[in-house]
């Protein structure tokens, strides 16, 4: 019965590779670590028990596997402290407010947001692709924190970042994403209109 | 609003760095009073802040960005890496 389970190493890695590699890679954003590790988490599976109750049970399992060897390579790799976390994408924050610190109406990105956009494939697409415009540092403290549910202590032991940096940083990467979002959907035709 | 009003509530551009910190701890009784009363009258905070939950919701689901959900093409491991987990893992169960 084992050996049965164990030969399906290869069915495994076609099975859940992919998933595996763009839930690292999102998160770690390199390529090499994400590789490996997938390769940590599937060796970790085989030595398991759940390996072969059936598809959707693995993947779950998996997961949470490369959830604990994400946060493993975090604490391993000494990383330089932020100090001072620089604008994502070189524009002000402040270009969507007035000088009264009221938003812009106008903006592109204050647009309110159709019903039902986790339904839409879109979304989904542009948040991929929103996703991957974060600065490294950045994604992995907000895919920690946003993705991962991980609280805001953890993040500044494991990403080494000062509480208030990760305030700042927090702040800066949710709006990013949601203008980018809403550009997104609204068209780079009324770019202009700002 | 009334202009005394709104000068004691936060403005729009703190509210933005308020909500963001809310999602993350919980603020003082105080402070949450204030954007409370900031959000009654303003529609485009409100909004952010159902954007930014909407965000977090779609963020957290376990599969966000990984499953072909949209049509975009998404990466993958390549034919080699592929071969070379394949290969680590055959090593490892000898």
């Amino acid at each position: 019965m084992a050996d049965r389970v164990l030969s399906d190493s290869q069915t495994m890695v076609e099975a859940h590779g992919d998933f595996l590699y763009r839930f690292a890679l999102v998160r770690v954003r390199n390529p090499d670590v994400a590789e490996d590790l997938v390769q940590d988490t599937f060796l970790a599976a085989l030595q398991g028990s759940h390996y072969g109750t059936g598809p959707m049970a693995e993947r779950g399992w998996m997961i949470g596997i490369i959830k604990h060897k994400i946060i493993d390579y975090f604490r391993r790799t000494k990383r330089e402290p932020i100090h001072n976390p620089v604008q994502p994408d070189g524009q002000t924050a402040d270009e969507e407010f007035l000088a009264d610190g009221h938003w812009n109406a106008e903006g592109v990105a204050m647009q309110g947001w159709p019903d039902g956009l986790l339904e839409r494939r879109q979304f989904w697409d542009a948040l991929a692709l929103c996703l991957e415009k974060l600065p490294p540092r950045t994604a992995q403290v907000f895919t920690l924190r946003e993705m991962d549910g991980v609280e805001t202590e953890k993040i500044c032991e494991l990403l080494n970042v000062t509480p208030v940096n990760l305030g700042v940083i927090l702040h800066r990467a949710r709006k990013q994403l949601r203008d980018c979002l809403s550009r997104r959907y609204f068209g780079h035709a009324q770019e202009g209109v700002q | 609003m009334m202009p005394w009003l709104s000068r004691l509530l936060p403005t729009c551009r703190d509210m933005s760095r308020l909500l963001s910190d809310a999602m993350d701890r919980d603020l003082p009784f105080r402070m949450r009073a204030r954007m409370r009363l900031h959000l009654l009258t303003c529609v485009l905070c409100e909004r952010y802040k159902d954007q930014l939950h909407l965000i977090r919701e779609a963020l957290r689901k376990d599969d966000a960005g990984m499953e072909d959900k949209g049509s975009a093409k998404k990466p993958c491991l390549s034919a080699e890496a592929k071969e070379r987990i394949q290969r680590a893992l055959d090593s490892h169960r000898r």
